[in-house]
């Protein structure tokens, strides 16, 4: 069929409209630019978009191993909302993450200090003190493991038989009380000099002279770290704890070779609880509900963490 | 190739070639790589079937030994080449589920009783296989045909069970004049408090209700003992309802060993499954229930405390005494086209000769799920293969007395009743409450598993 050639002409007038406004707007090598973007765009997208999409699609059926998904909708999401044992573990995540991230601070700062003070042999500190951060978590863990065992531990043996502190060893990971207390201690021992090292950097960067003028000034060493130090370190402070709260808050390897999350859910945290959902339970729709259930309200909490330092920093 | 094509992007840096030249002998080096590579793929193939067979090793490794060695004897006679995996105790069922997932399981694997139920969509209905080997052997024992079969189908060829019972140390006992316990209340606790001496860190029982299979085990069995269970007869979630008063009477035991005999050493709800194991074996311990293993290894190790072990029948209670026999079993996943040889391979494994190498390397750790190798007379070689033997022979199933099912394999591994025990002993929860918490658990599962 015949176009009527007014047609033509107009249509052909909006495409040059479009494509001068385009060329004003982006430049006149535009196109050249989505060409150079589409591999890294290809790249997202396959590697992470798809990926995450279909996780969050996969949260939203019934999935059993060797079996197709059955999409039902949030039910995944709504039955973990009032199950007890998910609830706990929601619990027991945040104050894993909380109580790490806490400790790790203070001792990173210290750690800092330390080793920004004329101590002797000072690289060979710094050396010692990042062998936990060095070494593999799995060895870590298992290590932990042996020192903390009730009967044939190091720990107790040191508590019990050399000190003589204790009458009698201490389920160091069966007992509530001690077995949050201990996955902490070694998610601190391990994390603490991370901090350390970043603290470190941090403080090399503020000037002396701030230090000089602070002391011409009559600031004792107290004032000096409060009003010099810590603003100097507050910006890495801000990415340090960011990702500490991130990695530990996603830690795996510890609450797994030291508990599996027992004894009776008591160290059961989010990563556990979605390995055993998978693994164990081998549902694996809702384990990946497990797993994306918090990320709404984790990226809350770093943001409002995020925005709260930055506004002590602003002021 | 890749030192080829990098000498090329030199000579095209620095200038020396066109970039059409470049192309051209990139293309004839790329294409000629890619033609030597199908070339290499036919030969391959022109050598035989290639068969992926996933073993697990367990800590008996005589046995592990003599099953690969055997499996690369049927290859080499077969003249078919074998791709070796092993998985352990700690990712095996991680392993099936990535395999499975990824539509790409083995030919053949050696799967533990939760396989069949579990990966059941993946597997080969292997009935023919499986009744032309039972006839042969007498028929399968009772617990093993509920593990491997549903529906008169079979997705399993039962192989063999974990032998095991209760290791006692036997100089203990004699030195304070007591007889072997044969229940757990009063013996057991009787025994225990009479033996053990915490002020030189000996404990009169080592236990766990932690998250483990030897937890699992031990809840389940005195659940039966106890007169209750998970289960009832028609396959029905009774912890707290049917079974209440028994199964609570069952927990408080549990518990009581722990808070109120005190007979269990400190840590030991923090223990795993190789933690009675070195405690036994350091001496710190009267008595334990565990796998033949334990067994195994003071034996291989030439251990001192071996000549004064014994290994009896587990203990029982008010109802009896039951113990859960969990057959491992030959997997042959419908994804292979080796249909037939699989099928070849498990008969050649099975054999009686080769069995039997097998059984004699384990000490005690292969026992049988056939009636006739039942009657070996290798069950009668040494004293505490007779204990473990009967604890086989009266073994029962998971999901007993009701029937074997996904949703009874998904309570065990899921650990629902250690948690159960978990919640009273370290939260202080009371039994009741635990009961009712493990029972609604037990009840979503059969509701979400129903739904497929």
């Amino acid at each position: 069929m015949a176009v009527p050639a007014a047609h033509v002409g107009t249509k052909a007038t909006v495409h040059g409209s479009l494509s001068v406004g385009l060329r004003r707007l982006l430049g006149p090598d535009y196109r050249m630019g989505y060409l150079f973007i589409t591999p890294i765009f290809c790249f997202v997208l396959s590697l992470v978009a798809y990926p995450f999409g279909y996780a969050i699609y996969l949260s939203m059926t019934h999935k059993l191993v060797g079996l197709p998904p059955v999409f039902v909708g949030f039910e995944n999401y709504i039955r973990l909302t009032w199950d007890g044992f998910f609830q706990r573990a929601v619990v027991n995540s945040f104050i894993f993450t909380f109580g790490s991230v806490g400790f790790k601070l203070v001792l990173g700062v210290v750690m800092a200090l330390v080793l920004t003070s004329p101590i002797r042999w000072r690289s060979f500190w710094t050396g010692v003190l990042l062998i936990p951060w060095v070494a593999p978590t799995v060895v870590s863990a298992l290590n932990f493991l042996w020192i903390f065992d009730g009967s044939l531990g190091v720990l107790n043996y040191l508590l019990v038989r050399v000190f003589h502190v204790l009458p009698q060893g201490v389920g160091w990971l069966s007992e509530p009380g001690t077995a949050m207390a201990s996955v902490i201690a070694v998610n601190i021992w391990r994390g603490f000099p991370f901090f350390g090292i970043s603290f470190l950097a941090g403080m090399k960067a503020i000037p002396a002279e701030l230090y000089e003028a602070a002391a011409v000034d009559g600031a004792s060493t107290l004032q000096r770290f409060r009003h010099v130090t810590l603003p100097g370190l507050r910006t890495i402070m801000i990415i340090v704890v960011l990702l500490s709260t991130i990695w530990t808050f996603n830690d795996f390897q510890i609450v797994y070779i030291l508990t599996k999350g027992g004894p009776g859910g008591t160290t059961m945290v989010m990563p556990v609880l979605t390995y055993e959902t998978a693994f164990g339970a081998q549902r694996l729709g809702e384990a990946i509900a497990v797993a994306l259930y918090l990320l709404p309200a984790l990226a809350v909490t770093i943001m409002v963490l995020a925005r709260y330092m930055r506004k002590g920093r602003k002021r | 190739m890749d030192r080829r094509l990098a000498d090329l992007a030199d000579r095209l840096a620095a200038g020396l070639m066109a970039r059409r030249e470049f192309l051209r002998k990139a293309a004839v080096i790329t294409g000629g790589t890619a033609a030597g590579l199908g070339v290499l793929n036919t030969m391959a193939h022109a050598q035989g079937p290639k068969l992926r067979v996933w073993l697990f090793k367990s800590y008996v490794t005589a046995g592990n030994d003599i099953l690969a060695r055997q499996v690369e004897d049927w290859a080499k006679e077969r003249k078919v080449q074998i791709e070796f995996d092993w998985a352990t105790f700690g990712d095996r069922e991680q392993k099936f589920v990535a395999a499975i997932e990824a539509g790409n399981p083995p030919d053949i694997a050696e799967m533990n009783y939760q396989g069949p139920m579990r990966y059941r969509p993946a597997l080969r209905d292997v009935t023919t296989l499986a009744k032309d080997l039972a006839a042969a052997r007498g028929g399968l024992l009772p617990f093993a045909e509920r593990v491997v079969q549903t529906g008169g189908q079979y997705f399993g060829i039962a192989r063999l069970v974990f032998g095991g019972g209760l290791h006692v140390r036997k100089d203990l006992i004699a030195e304070k004049g007591l007889k072997m316990p044969k229940v757990y209340d009063p013996d057991v606790i009787e025994v225990a408090k009479k033996t053990q001496d915490p002020s030189k860190d000996l404990w009169g029982f080592g236990q766990t209700l932690n998250r483990s299979d030897d937890g699992n085990g031990f809840l389940q069995n005195i659940l039966w003992d106890w007169g209750g269970g998970t289960w009832d007869k028609e396959g029905k979630p009774a912890l707290a309802t049917s079974y209440l008063k028994e199964n609570t009477a069952a927990l408080q035991f549990a518990v009581d060993t722990i808070q109120k005999h005190k007979i269990q050493p400190p840590g030991v709800m923090g223990w795993t499954d190789v933690h009675n194991n070195e405690a036994f074996m350091a001496g710190k311990l009267v008595m334990t229930n565990n796998g033949a293993s334990l067994y195994y290894a003071m034996g291989a190790k030439k251990h001192p405390l071996f000549d004064k072990t014994q290994v009896i029948l587990t203990p029982g209670g008010p109802a009896g005494s039951f113990v859960a026999s969990n057959p491992y079993n030959w997997g042959l996943f419908k994804a292979s086209k080796y249909a037939e040889l699989t099928d070849d391979l498990v008969r050649w494994v099975e054999d009686e000769k080769h069995f039997e190498e097998y059984m004699k390397a384990c000490s005690g750790q292969a026992g049988p799920v056939y009636k006739l190798r039942a009657e070996h007379p290798y069950w009668k070689t040494d004293p505490n293969f007779q204990g473990m033997l009967q604890n086989i022979l009266r073994g029962v199933w998971i999901g007993y007395p009701g029937p074997s099912t996904p949703a009874a394999i998904e309570v065990q591994a899921q650990y629902i009743l250690c948690d159960m025990a978990g919640r009273v002993v370290t939260a202080g929860l009371s039994i009741d409450a635990a009961l009712k918490e493990a029972h609604k658990r037990v009840e979503d599962i059969v509701r979400i598993r129903s739904r497929s």
